[in-house]
Formats: structure tokens, C-alpha cells, sequence
């Protein structure tokens, strides 16, 4: 109905840049992985054939200038005294070969000191922008050339550097007001002519990087989807573009045949047979008819290519939806050692999954000469699903840092782990000190599975800072040198797989993302567009966090997941009852969701606040000693009476909470041999809007415990800690994992680790009692 | 079959306890295991729960020693690079596990202790000849008289008993010495020694040369006798009549028996409890050792030689040629060598003899430095521990008694090893306050606990740890030296016959007042350190305390090295005996209340007119060893009339043989009241009272300590030792 207008308002130009350049076919052959079989004789330049009509050249209106938005945030903020952020960016030769410029926005705090603070910009080592931080009225733009050359096909790094100080006040307190923040609307490479923004390949597709919100939107437009035969094809899909662009923020979203022009910021895909395709583009790549055919498109008005995916039949389809799938992963089954993360954070972290010891030069900390008063670094490590050492382990990190004679005494180093303080080392002595790998013991408490940050912040106190004469934040003596020679050193950990455990399914897509895996069932509870916007934008995400696609099969029922592992999606009403009360979801809450006022999230949070509000009155003059000890009691020990318990309370089933519009949720299977997902919302709309909400890096990163919901009018994240778990294996079987485990399982079951040896000890006593009376002289 | 499962059994637990202690758990789980430990140890102690319960406490308080040991080793220890901290940081380290080794020796040694029995009474008729050897180098002649009498006195067939008294004071060597003033007093002593043997029917015996001391002079008695046993006594340990009645049955049961031993028991304090005064109401240090370890030693037959109040097999000592004489402790050097041999050995827990303790803190720690440098020298020359022929268990057993007198090295690092963190911020010790909690605190607490446990009664609550710490000093350099040079030491023979006549500091005193004061700075700079470092004041209330416990520890020791007056030179022991008091001829009813070496304490009932005192008075009673009563000549030195009641405080005046018999049997005979003496002072005060007790008694001894010293600089006269002369 809508088609005609869809087809007008598209200004499709096949994209053939090299075509333009030179007379060689449009190969894709490259694209293709190896042994995958070749099109049948004959129609070898199979995807040449399109060449014809791409040559087509510019479309008028198309801007003169190609934009590469480069922000991977909604926002990037640089605060305190010193901030920096590397990541990479991926360009297509012709973006590399054009010239280019860099426009760069931001704004900063009142606070920053214009004489004393510089923002500065690397690209690929190689200093592009040096300016005082003088905005803090309005966004600042600016624009600068960028050497000829510097800019390379394939990944640039782009190091985004802010050295902030105080106008007036010299104390740590005052660090926090220091902030410039980057705005990715106007933030992004420029680069001329026209050709710098057509695609020439599917590894180009690597180049989209974020969009102008900070975001990567794909938009599936498939007229078949509501065939089921469709559903397959595009969740694959869905996780190929993922991988290709690998950015934090995604969000896929499947049409049927609303070619309107797209939000801003949207890729569009077209998927579909050559025949359901047409009537959406008369411009289809005839060849498309014949053979699977993976092909770009400009669109005017827009910054963005079109993609299209397309093939006489379905199968064909998804062979050309298995090029992008297969360049998205190279298939390999090998222990990941990375969690790319270069289009967001340089550089990729390290997966740790036993004892190791990382140098911070490996991890992209820098050797650094601070002359504040608050010096914060970090760096990200990976953590594979199946870590099991929250309770027991520490990890060290062997410092080498130096401090001036300045410092003073009261000054000190924290750790922070995924925003949590670990540890805090005091500088203690007062003539300055070299610390030669200082070993720091930082708790594992904080870690999980996937990606995890760890900060490490100096904060320094000096008499100077105390007199903070004016100008004095803008001295330049070091205070604190950190050197790259530091390491990072994980002991070996205990490592077994918990079902259900949320956090692993957010971190690395565990289990699901296993790379032995079978394919994974999948029951959709129907094919509109907003449930497989909803299940695309899950397995996208998921095939980031495990870093490959996940192989997916759509299960016609729930028989198809009984001894597997496997996930539902669907709003609450289309789920089988039995996966309901498997998964621990109240089974009333089917007709009840969404009406109903739930008390028993009112009384936690009535809890919560009374918890904090206790913690915030301070009582008579016997109070205040108490609670120093019982404050130091509980820092260093946080035993509660929940700590004391042997086996945690009675499930309760679980009644979605009403403010709740969405929720994901984990359990084993029936049989117990496999995890069941639950990705459910009272109505299709909420359940795609809170998946996509969900998408987000930040919010994406909350998903742990057995069940998370989503409160889309308060846009918050709750999630129930996990209660019942079972062990999964995941190594072959040796006694210095099991030590490990043992030790984790009593560090959190303290109570039983004490009756385990006190019974021990009570049968080693009556043992030797025996063994006494039968050596040795009798009386 | 059984033996072998429950070994199995047994080793299962082990390896499963040990398993579990090695999990590393977190810091939480740790205190929970530790509270755990110490409310169920707590538990037993008050309910007083024996047999097995004891071992459940004792496997509790080793499950938390383990864990500390694992954490120790695996958390705590800084890293090599860093030499500063590593260094003393592994010595510190090495002090600990040496302690938790001694612990789990002594653990082992004492995990059973045998119960008291009743001795065996040798068939009658059939008793064995016993040469009963009294060695003597310097002792005075009065002290020898006592002895020998005693020994005369001993209830057994006069027939198979001969006495000897073995003089190395009066050789050949030292009547020929080139020394006009030695050989003059060497011949003096060897005339008046052989008239003394005579009065009181003993042999006396005396060689050419002084060779190989103690073990020559006994092998050189050996050589002169031939009876099947040798009962050997110091000069100054006179035994009770029963002692051999209570020691020979053993060795007709047992043909391979070499040894009975018999426990010391002194009728004075010895320096540290004089000085403390706490001889009436505490067991004396060496109570520990005779009341339960030599019984421990016992149940693995491995109670070894003290060198006096003991019976050895003459074959036995034969098949080893004699007494052992490499090192200068002959005694415990003998029993290793015929334990090694396949003898055995006897405890008999039940005081047999009584003798003296050296008087002047000086004479203590030369005592100590030969025990502490002759057991090192068994270490060197016979180790215990690969010795062929002895079982594993005396292995251990003789391990834990050599290996003691390490501690002067612990010792000493414990002292300083607070001052490195205090004074020069090296962290040696890695751990944060809250572990220093959850690990170090339960640790220190179990092992007090089992420590109360095993040796409660005989041992308060710190006392160990003063006693270690008065002998380190001046042991540790000893130790030292014989480590370097394990040929040098000779024997020296400790002096018993000194006396306190004025209160004074000991000669060698000065070094406790340095590290007291060292220590006090060290409490000074905590409070300065906990003020200005609020970021580590978890840390420094640790190190702090631990000096702080030291500090309390110099501070008693000071009280020890300020050596009180004596004004009674010698223990009095109470007896309860019926007698007559004969004064100008008239003889009076009277009870004899107490008795000491030198007089005797009498109720007289009558009216006694005028006396003046320095009168010279008689004794009549009936000693245990005749029928007959017997007159004792005295000195009135006091008197206290109330009523028709007169106490009579006099001295004895010993003019034949005869009346040195009358003494001994008057002080000697009867040694059930040493045992209730003993039982008297062993109560178990408990941790708590125990430790109170001792904070309190450190204080009053830092202030005494103090003002002798100020009381020294002020008069600066000089220390008075004297030998007090006795008269015979």
C-alpha cells in the first residue's frame, strides 16, 4: 500500500566506488569464505552484472561532504583533572585516500581553568588538535585539517585527551567540577567528495561506526517477515552487522515495508527475494534475479548507504546473509583472547581465564607524569563467563609509581572495579617514595563475566594545595609519576558455569555464545515486526558480547527447547505456561501485568530507604564509636545475618512488578541440562521499546541475577539476584579447580565452611583418640 | 588389620582436614571458622570435658593454626624484590613457624601424658644392689651432709644400699694444683669430706685428674662399684625415704628398662619466682616439664635423664660405656644414646627428692646457657631426628627437647619485629587490620587456649613467654656460640649456695633496662603514628598492641632482674610432728610445725621461764627410719609465747653424723608433703584472670624495677653477692 510512495521518495544509486574509478567488475569474490560454493558457471561476475547500472555516478543533492561521526557515546565526557579516550576507527580506502578534515564540538564545565587546561586530539599518534578548553558558555566547534596520509584504510586510532585544572580551588573535591563534554552530533571526520561514503564491500561495512546520537541503528526492512521461513535468516543477519561494526550501542530494528525515509542515523537493509524486493526498489541489482547478491547503495539525503541483501529465493537469501555473517567471524573455535572493544575503548581487553600477568603498557595505560591532585587511569580486562571467585579472590596489581616529597601523608591510591572501590593503598611516608611492583590486593568481588574496568586513582595531597595560593593548579612540578611497567596479575581462579546467571548471558552470551554450540532454539511467540525487532536487537547484542554469531534455529514449539538450551521471546501472553512456571514467573501475572499494583516492590524499596536512612542518622554521642567500629567491622567483613544462612530462602515465584514493562529471566531447563531465556513485556511495544532500551552499553551491563526488569516510565533497571543455582562444568575435571570452587562456594556459605571443619576436626579428635590409645605406652 | 584402619581412618582425616584448611577462603569465612574455634574450645575448657574432648579442642585450635600457617605463607610475606621488607620479613617468618613447629611437636608429645601409677614393689626378698652416686665438685660440706644422710636414711635393705660420695673437688689434679691458695683449700676439702663419708658410714671416692667432668666423675664411680643399679643424685638433692621403693619395682618388670626418673622438686625459688614472690601461689617453672611432659615423654617411652634423683641399669650404661660425656649435658646426651640402643625408660611423676635452685639471677642463666648450649650440642652431634634405632616417636620426642632452646631466637625477633614497622615503616608483615583480626588475633587466642589446655595448672598465662624472654638476653648469645663453635663450652657448675643479703639490680641486669626503654619509645611513637596516620591505624593499633605486649613482658622482667633480699635463705616446709622440747633438762611437750635446712619452727606447751636467746635447747622425736627417739641439739633464735603455747623458731646445731640423719629425716623423709606442697599451687587461673593477673603483676614489677634502678644510680654502691657461710 505504502510501497509506491516508499519507491519515490528513494533515490537508490548502487554503489560501485571502485567501478567509478576504474573498469574491473564488481567483485565480491572476496567476500566470500572459503569453500563455500561458487556460483554455477556462467554467471561468474555474477554481481559484475549490477555494474551497468551502478555506474550510475553522483546523485544530485548529495552532499559534497562525506561525514564519519566518530563519538561510539550519546555523550563523551572527560572529567577531572586528567581524562583520556583511545579508539579506533574503521575507514574504507576511499575514505583514507580523500582528504579530510576534523570537526570537533564540545563544552566544559565553568570550572576549567582556559590558561591551565588543553584538550588535545591524536589521530594514530600524530597530534591534530591542541586548544586551551575555553567553552564553557555554549558548544565550541571547531575544524582542522588532518595531514595528508595520516589517515589510513582500516583502523585509526583516534585519542581524545583532556588536561583540566581548577580556576580557583586546589582541593579534590574541586576535581570533580571539571568536565568538557563531547558532542558526537557534531563531532566527526569530513571528508571530500562524494565517493568517500559509498561502500565497495562488505568489510565496509565496518566503517559506520556510530551515528550522530552515539548509536549504531540498523533498519531491516524484510516485506517477508512475517513468513516464518524469514525469521531465521534475519535474526543471522542481525548478528552479522553486529559484528561488523562491534560498537556498544545497537539497536536492530525490523520492518515489514516502511521504506519511509529512515530516522536519522539509520542503515537501512533491504532483505528479501529479488521479487519481494522490487516493488520497494526498481533499481534492484538485476543479477539479484539470478544469484545471492550483497550490495550497497547511496540514498539521498543521507550520510548513510543502503544495504541490500538479496537473492532469487530464500535460501539464496541467506547464503548472501551467510557473506556477512562469515566476514563478521572468522570462524574460528579457538579460545577468545580478546573482547574487541577497539571501536569504543583502545585497546582490546585481554581475556583473562587463568593466572596471568599483564603489563599496563599491553593494556594501554601510558607511562604518566601528573602534576595534579587527582590522576585517574583505567583499563578494561575480559572475564570469561565461567568465573567463579566474586567471594574468595583477589587479584594484585604489582604498582610501580613514584611520588614527590610534596605528597603528603593522608594521600592515597584507590582501585575501582566496574565503579566499586577495591582497595586503598596509603602513601605513607613523607619524603616521596618509589614504589617498585607494589603489590596492591584488589578483591574479585566487583569482577564479572565479560568486559570489566578497573580504575586506579591517585589522590594527592600536597601542603601547596592546602595554602592553594592563586595559580597553584596550574603548576607543572610531577607530583606522581605512574610507569607502564605495572602489571596486572590474575591468579588462577575457580572456574564453573552457574545456571542461571544473567550476568554471563550479558557478558559473553554464555551459554548461548559457546563455540562449541549446537544451534540454539529460539521460540518467538509471533512475526511481527516489534518481536523480532525485539529478538534481532537481543541476538545483535548478544553476538557482541560473545564476539560471534550465534547460530540460531526457530523453534516451531516448546518441545524444541526441553533438554536444550534455548530462548523465549515474546510478550508474556505468547509464552507456553510450562516455560512460565519453569522460569519461576508467576503464571497470574499472565492476565495481571500490566494492571495490578505491586506491593512487594514497594515494600523493598520502603526497606532500601530505611536501610539508608538509618545509615544517614547519626545518634547521641555513644553512637559515634559504635559506628566506627561497626562501620570497620563492616567494611572489612559485611557479614550479615543473609551471610550466615545455609541455603538461601524458598523460591518465590516471581510476579513482575507492575511499573515493570519489560523483563528478561533465566532458569534451567527442565531436565536441568540446559539454560532457558525469557525476553518477555506485557505487549509487543513494550517489549520491543524495552529491548532496545536494553541495547544500550550502560543499561546492557545491569543484566545480572536471575531476572531483570526494565521500568519504562522511570527508564531504571532492578534485577533479582540469583537464589538457586546449579553448577555447570565447563573445564575437564582437576583438584586445583575444585579447590578453587570449594573455596568460593564456603566463602559465600561461610557458615557451612566452619561446621565442615569443626566435623572434620571433631572426627580427626575421635580418630586420634583411638590411634593414642593403640601407640605408644598404654597407661 | 583393626591398627592398620584406623590408620587409614585417621590419615583420611588428616588429609581432609589439611584439604579443607588449604581452600582459601575469604577473610569473613575466616572469622567465622575462628570464633567457631575458640567458643567450642572455650566451651570444653569450662565444662571441663576430658579424655576425648581434649583432643577436639586441641583439633580445633590446629585447624586454626594450620589456616594461619597457609595464609602466613601464601599472603603475608612481601615481595623478594624488595629486601628492605623481605628480609626481616622472613626472618619473622621463619620465628613463627618455628614456634608452630614447636607447638606441633609438643602437641604430639603431650597428646596423651601418662597417668600417675603405682609403682611395682620388687619381690621381697629380692632386692637389687643399688650404688647410689652423689657427684660433687665445689659444694659446700654441710649441703653434702644433708644429702648423704638422706640417701643413708632411704628405706631400704641396709645390705644391698651403698653410698658414694663422688668428689671432684678434692682430686689428685686439684690437690697438686699449681695454685697455692686452690690446693691448699682442695686438700682441705678432700680431709674434711673423707672424715664426714666416715661419720656417716658412705665411701668416698675421688680421682687423679678432672676429666670429662660431670659424666667422667659418675663413669669413675661405675668403675669403683658393681651394684645392678646407680641411683645418681646432685649434692644438693637429698630424697625422701620411699625414693627407692618407689623407683627399683620398675626394673624387675622390665629387663631392658635403663631409666627411672623422678621429677626435682626445690624447696626454694628460684630467682624469677623469689623475685616475683610467687613461689607459694604459682607452680614453679620447672613443673610444666616433670608434671607433664616428662609424662607425655613417658607414653612414647622417651622420658629422658636429668641428670639427678634418677635410677639407671649398671648393664645398661655398660653396653654404652658409661655416661655420655660429648656434650655438657651428660644426662639427656646418655638417655638418647640407650634409647637409641633399644632401652627404655620410666617417669614416675611423684617428687622423690628435693633440692635447691640457684639464688642469684646470674647462677639461673648460667644454668640455663649449659642446658640451652648442651642440648644444642645433642643437636649437632647426635640429631635426634636421624638417629638410627630410635622409634619415630622418641625421634620427635627428643626433636622437641633439643629444638627448645631455639627460642631465644624467636624470642628475639619477636621483640624487635615490631620496632621495624614502628620505627622505619618496613612492612614485613602484609596483611591489613582486618586480617590481622580474622588470621593473627584467632590465631594468638587458640593458642593461648592451647596452651591453658595442655599445661593450665602447671603453667599461667604468660608466664612461658616471661621466662623466654628473662634467659633471651643473655641466652642468645650462648646459643650463638655454640652454633659457631659446638666444641667450646665446658660444663660449669651452677651455684646453690648464694644468697641475697640486700636488695639490689642483678649484675647483669643493665640490657633489660635498654630494651624496656627501647620499647617504651616504640609505645610513644604508636600514639604519635596513630594520631598522624589515621590511614593506617588499623595496622598500627596491631604492631602497636604486639609491642605493647612486649613492653608488659620487659616490664615484669625488670621486677625479675631486681633481686630482693632473702630473709629466710632457705624454704621452710611444713610438717606436722610430735616431739619433746628439752631445755636445762626439763623436756616440754611440743609439735614441730615447720622445718627448713639450717632450723625448725616448735610449738611448746608449757611454761618455759626465762631463755635467753642464742639458749641451747634439744629436739627429741622419732625419726621414720628408727624405733628409737632420738635427741637433736638446737639454738633458740626467737620466741612468741601466747597462752601456755610457746613457738620457738631455732637452728640446728649438728655436732656427729647422727644429727645430720636427724635433719634429713626431718625434712626429707616424708615426701608427701612436697606433693601437697605442689598440689597446692597447681590451680589453673584461667585465661582471662590469668592474663589480668599478669598485667597486673607486670606493672608493680616495672615500678620496682624502676626504683632499684633509680635506688642504683642514686647510691651507686656496689652490688652485694655473697656466699653466705653455713654453719655445719
Amino acid at each position: 500500500m505504502k510501497m509506491a510512495s516508499v519507491a519515490s521518495a528513494f533515490f537508490l544509486v548502487l554503489a560501485q566506488a571502485n567501478a567509478m574509478a576504474q573498469p574491473a567488475p564488481f567483485d565480491m569474490s572476496t567476500e566470500r569464505p572459503a569453500g563455500e560454493s561458487s556460483p554455477a558457471p556462467g554467471q561468474e561476475p555474477a554481481i559484475g552484472a549490477a555494474q551497468p547500472s551502478a555506474g550510475t555516478g553522483l546523485v544530485a543533492g548529495a552532499p559534497q561532504f562525506h561525514r564519519r561521526y566518530v563519538i561510539p557515546a550519546e555523550m563523551l565526557t572527560l572529567s577531572g583533572e586528567n581524562d583520556q579516550r583511545t579508539w579506533s576507527v574503521y575507514l574504507t580506502a576511499e575514505q583514507a585516500k580523500a582528504g579530510a578534515r576534523l570537526n570537533l564540538g564540545y563544552q566544559n564545565s565553568i570550572f576549567v581553568a582556559p590558561e591551565a587546561s588543553r584538550l588535545t586530539v591524536h589521530i594514530n599518534n600524530t597530534l591534530v588538535v591542541d586548544e586551551p578548553i575555553s567553552s564553557p558558555e555554549g558548544i565550541k566547534e571547531f575544524s582542522y585539517d588532518i595531514p595528508y596520509a595520516l589517515l589510513q584504510p582500516g583502523a585509526n586510532l583516534i585519542s581524545v585527551q583532556a588536561v583540566q585544572r581548577h580556576r580557583t580551588d586546589c582541593s579534590i573535591e574541586s576535581t570533580y567540577e571539571l568536565w568538557s563534554n563531547i558532542d558526537p552530533a557534531i563531532t566527526y571526520l569530513a571528508f571530500e567528495g562524494g565517493t568517500a561514503g559509498v561502500w565497495s564491500g562488505i568489510d565496509d561495512i565496518k566503517t559506520l561506526g556510530s551515528n550522530a546520537h552515539g548509536r549504531t541503528e540498523f533498519r531491516l526492512v524484510a516485506p517477508a517477515l512475517d513468513q516464518r521461513r524469514a525469521t531465521q535468516p534475519l535474526l543471522m543477519l542481525a548478528q552479522g552487522l553486529a559484528l561488523l561494526t562491534n560498537t556498544p550501542n545497537q539497536s536492530i530494528v525490523i520492518d515489514g515495508s516502511d521504506v519511509s525515509p529512515s530516522e536519522k542515523g539509520q542503515v537501512t537493509v533491504l532483505v528479501g527475494t529479488a521479487a519481494e524486493l522490487a516493488p520497494l526498489l526498481p533499481e534492484l541489482p538485476p543479477t539479484a534475479h539470478n544469484n545471492p547478491v550483497v550490495a550497497f547503495a547511496s540514498q539521498s539525503g543521507s550520510d548513510l548507504p543502503v544495504l541490500i541483501v538479496s537473492a532469487p529465493d530464500w535460501q539464496g537469501v541467506e547464503t548472501a546473509i551467510g557473506r556477512i555473517t562469515s566476514a563478521s567471524h572468522d570462524g574460528t573455535t579457538d579460545q577468545r583472547e580478546k573482547y574487541a572493544t577497539s571501536p569504543w575503548r583502545f585497546p582490546d581487553a585481554p581475556f583473562l581465564f587463568s593466572d596471568s600477568h599483564i603489563r599496563f603498557s599491553e593494556l594501554g595505560i601510558r607511562t604518566q607524569e601528573f602534576a595534579g591532585r587527582r590522576l585517574r587511569t583505567d583499563f578494561n580486562i575480559g572475564i570469561p563467563s565461567d568465573f567463579y571467585a566474586d567471594s574468595y579472590g583477589q587479584a594484585t596489581i604489582l604498582l610501580d609509581a613514584a611520588y614527590s616529597d610534596a605528597v603528603e601523608p593522608g594521600s592515597h591510591i584507590d582501585v575501582y572495579v566496574n565503579g566499586n572501590i577495591a582497595t586503598t593503598v596509603p602513601l605513607t611516608s613523607s619524603g616521596g617514595g618509589i614504589m617498585r611492583h607494589f603489590p596492591v590486593r584488589t578483591t574479585l568481588r566487583h569482577f564479572k563475566p565479560g568486559l570489566n574496568t578497573v580504575a586506579i586513582e591517585a589522590i594527592l595531597k600536597t601542603e601547596e594545595d592546602e595554602v592553594c595560593a592563586p595559580g597553584a593548579t596550574a603548576d607543572k612540578t610531577p607530583r606522581f609519576a605512574l610507569f607502564d611497567t605495572s602489571e596486572f596479575h590474575m591468579p588462577a581462579f575457580a572456574r564453573i558455569a552457574r545456571r542461571p546467571n544473567l550476568a554471563a548471558l550479558s557478558g559473553t552470551s554464555a551459554p548461548y555464545g559457546r563455540r562449541d554450540s549446537q544451534p540454539i532454539p529460539v521460540f518467538i511467540g509471533r512475526g511481527d515486526p516489534d518481536t523480532l525487532t525485539a529478538a534481532a536487537t537481543l541476538l545483535a547484542r548478544m553476538a557482541v558480547a560473545g564476539g560471534r554469531p550465534i547460530d540460531v534455529e526457530l523453534a516451531a514449539s516448546p518441545a524444541a527447547l526441553s533438554n536444550r538450551n534455548g530462548i523465549f521471546l515474546g510478550p508474556l501472553a505468547d509464552i507456553p505456561p510450562t516455560a512460565l512456571t519453569q522460569l519461576g514467573i508467576d503464571s497470574t501475572s499472565l492476565t495481571g501485568w500490566g494492571q495490578k499494583s505491586s506491593s512487594a516492590v514497594d515494600e523493598a524499596r520502603t526497606d532500601a530507604a530505611l536501610d539508608e536512612w538509618r545509615s544517614k542518622v547519626s545518634g547521641g554521642i555513644w553512637h559515634t564509636p559504635l559506628t566506627a567500629i561497626s562501620g570497620w567491622l563492616k567494611r572489612n567483613f559485611d557479614i550479615s545475618m543473609s551471610s550466615l544462612q545455609f541455603s538461601p530462602s524458598a523460591d518465590r515465584k516471581f510476579v513482575p512488578p507492575d511499573n515493570a514493562t519489560f523483563l528478561i529471566a533465566q532458569s534451567a531447563n527442565p531436565s536441568n541440562d540446559g539454560t532457558w531465556t525469557l525476553v518477555s513485556a506485557p505487549t509487543v511495544k513494550e517489549l520491543r521499546d524495552g529491548m532496545l532500551a536494553m541495547s544500550t552499553e550502560t543499561n546492557w551491563n545491569q543484566i545480572t541475577g536471575e531476572i531483570v526488569t526494565y521500568e519504562g516510565s522511570e527508564k531504571t533497571v532492578t534485577s533479582r539476584p540469583v537464589t538457586n543455582f546449579s553448577f555447570v562444568e565447563t573445564l575437564p575435571p582437576s583438584l586445583a579447580n575444585y579447590r578453587l570452587i570449594a573455596a568460593n562456594w564456603f566463602s559465600t556459605n561461610i557458615l557451612s565452611y566452619a561446621l565442615v571443619v569443626g566435623a572434620i576436626a571433631l572426627l580427626l579428635a575421635f580418630a586420634t583418640g583411638k590411634l593414642l590409645s593403640m601407640l605408644g605406652r598404654r597407661s | 588389620m583393626r591398627k592398620a584402619g584406623i590408620v587409614l581412618i585417621w590419615a583420611a582425616f588428616s588429609v581432609g582436614l589439611i584439604a579443607m584448611v588449604m581452600i582459601p577462603i575469604n577473610l569473613q569465612t575466616q572469622l567465622i571458622l575462628g570464633l567457631l574455634a575458640v567458643t567450642v574450645m572455650g566451651v570444653i575448657k569450662i565444662l571441663k570435658a576430658e579424655g576425648n574432648w581434649r583432643l577436639v579442642a586441641l583439633a580445633f585450635g590446629t585447624a586454626i593454626v594450620m589456616r594461619y600457617v597457609y595464609w602466613r605463607t601464601f599472603n603475608t610475606l612481601p615481595p623478594a624484590n624488595q629486601p628492605e621488607n623481605f628480609i626481616p620479613a622472613i626472618l619473622l617468618y621463619l620465628a613463627e613457624m618455628y614456634s608452630v613447629m614447636m607447638l606441633a611437636l609438643s602437641l604430639f608429645v603431650v597428646s596423651r601424658p601418662l597417668p600417675p601409677r603405682p609403682s611395682p614393689t620388687p619381690p621381697e626378698g629380692k632386692f637389687p644392689r643399688v650404688d647410689v652416686f652423689v657427684p660433687t665438685y665445689n659444694e659446700d660440706p654441710a649441703l653434702l651432709a644433708n644429702t648423704l644422710a638422706a640417701a643413708k636414711g632411704m628405706d631400704y635393705p641396709a645390705d644391698r644400699l651403698e653410698v658414694w660420695l663422688l668428689d671432684d673437688g678434692g682430686t689428685a689434679q686439684k690437690r697438686n694444683s699449681d695454685k697455692l691458695l686452690e690446693a691448699q683449700a682442695a686438700t682441705m676439702r678432700h680431709r674434711e669430706l673423707q672424715t664426714l663419708c666416715a661419720d656417716l658410714d658412705v665411701h668416698y671416692l675421688t680421682r687423679d685428674r678432672n676429666e670429662h667432668a660431670k659424666a667422667g666423675n659418675l663413669n669413675n664411680g661405675m668403675k669403683h662399684s658393681k651394684s645392678e643399679l646407680i641411683a645418681v643424685f646432685d649434692a644438693d638433692h637429698a630424697p625422701a625415704r620411699d625414693f627407692l621403693k618407689e623407683t627399683v619395682g620398675y626394673f624387675s618388670e622390665d629387663p631392658k628398662l635403663f631409666l627411672v626418673q623422678t621429677p626435682h622438686f626445690f624447696l626454694n625459688p628460684d630467682p624469677v619466682e623469689r623475685n616475683l614472690q610467687t613461689f607459694e601461689k604459682m607452680p614453679s617453672e620447672n613443673e610444666m616439664f616433670y608434671g607433664i611432659i616428662q609424662r607425655g615423654l613417658d607414653k612414647w617411652n622417651a622420658a629422658f635423664f636429668c641428670g639427678s634423683a634418677a635410677v639407671l641399669r649398671r648393664e645398661a650404661l655398660e653396653s654404652a660405656n658409661g655416661f655420655s660425656g660429648i656434650s655438657i649435658t651428660e644426662d639427656c646426651e646418655t638417655a638418647v644414646e640407650l634409647h637409641s640402643r633399644g632401652w627404655s625408660s620410666v617417669y614416675v611423676d611423684k617428687p622423690l627428692i628435693a633440692g635447691l635452685q640457684p639464688a642469684t639471677f646470674a647462677s639461673f642463666i648460667g644454668q640455663r646457657s649449659r642446658w640451652a648450649q648442651g642440648m644444642m650440642q645433642i643437636m649437632r652431634f647426635r640429631f635426634p631426628l636421624f638417629k638410627r634405632g630410635l622409634s619415630i616417636p622418641q625421634r620427635l620426642c627428643y626433636m622437641s627437647s633439643t629444638l627448645f632452646w631455639l627460642f631465644p631466637f624467636a624470642r628475639a625477633t619477636f621483640l624487635v619485629a615490631p620496632l621495624f614497622y614502628l620505627f622505619f615503616d618496613l612492612q614485613i608483615f602484609m596483611a591489613s587490620g582486618g586480617e590481622f583480626l580474622g588470621y593473627t588475633l584467632s590465631y594468638l587466642l587458640v593458642n593461648l587456649m592451647m596452651q591453658n589446655y595442655l599445661y593450665g595448672s602447671f603453667r599461667w598465662p604468660w608466664i612461658s613467654e616471661l621466662y623466654e624472654y628473662v634467659q633471651t638476653v643473655h641466652l642468645l648469645p650462648a646459643v650463638v656460640s655454640v652454633i659457631v663453635n659446638p666444641r667450646k663450652p665446658t660444663f660449669k657448675v651452677t651455684a646453690k649456695d648464694e644468697s641475697v643479703l640486700v636488695n639490689r639490680l642483678s649484675e647483669i641486669s643493665r640490657p633489660f633496662f635498654v630494651i624496656f626503654a627501647v620499647l617504651l619509645v616504640a609505645l610513644i611513637v604508636t600514639v604519635y603514628r596513630f594520631q598522624t596516620d589515621p590511614f593506617k591505624a588499623d595496622v598500627t593499633l596491631v604492631v602497636g598492641g604486639w609491642n605493647l605486649l612486649n613492653l608488659i613482658l620487659a616490664g615484669c622482667a625488670l621486677g625479675v632482674v631486681s633481686e630482693r633480699a632473702e630473709h629466710s635463705p632457705t624454704r621452710r616446709v611444713r610438717v606436722t610432728r610430735r616431739c619433746e622440747f628439752g631445755l636445762g633438762g626439763r623436756w616440754f611437750p611440743a609439735t614441730i610445725e615447720d622445718v627448713s635446712v639450717n632450723g625448725a619452727r616448735v610449738q611448746v606447751y608449757g611454761d618455759l621461764g626465762e631463755m635467753p636467746t642464742s639458749a641451747r635447747a634439744e629436739i627429741r622425736f622419732k625419726p621414720y627410719s628408727s624405733a628409737t627417739e632420738e635427741i637433736l641439739p638446737v639454738e633458740v633464735r626467737n620466741r612468741e609465747t601466747e597462752g601456755n603455747l610457746t613457738a620457738i623458731g631455732c637452728r640446728y646445731l649438728p655436732e656427729i653424723a647422727r644429727h645430720h640423719s636427724l635433719v634429713a629425716d626431718l625434712i626429707f623423709a616424708n615426701s608427701t608433703q612436697w606433693s601437697q606442697f605442689q598440689q597446692a599451687r597447681r590451680r589453673n587461673p584461667g585465661l582471662i584472670r590469668g592474663t589480668a593477673w599478669f598485667i597486673g603483676l607486670s606493672i608493680f614489677q616495672t615500678y620496682r624495677g624502676l626504683s632499684y634502678l633509680f635506688r642504683t644510680l642514686g647510691s651507686d654502691k656496689a652490688s652485694v653477692v655473697a656466699r653466705k657461710e653455713k654453719t655445719a
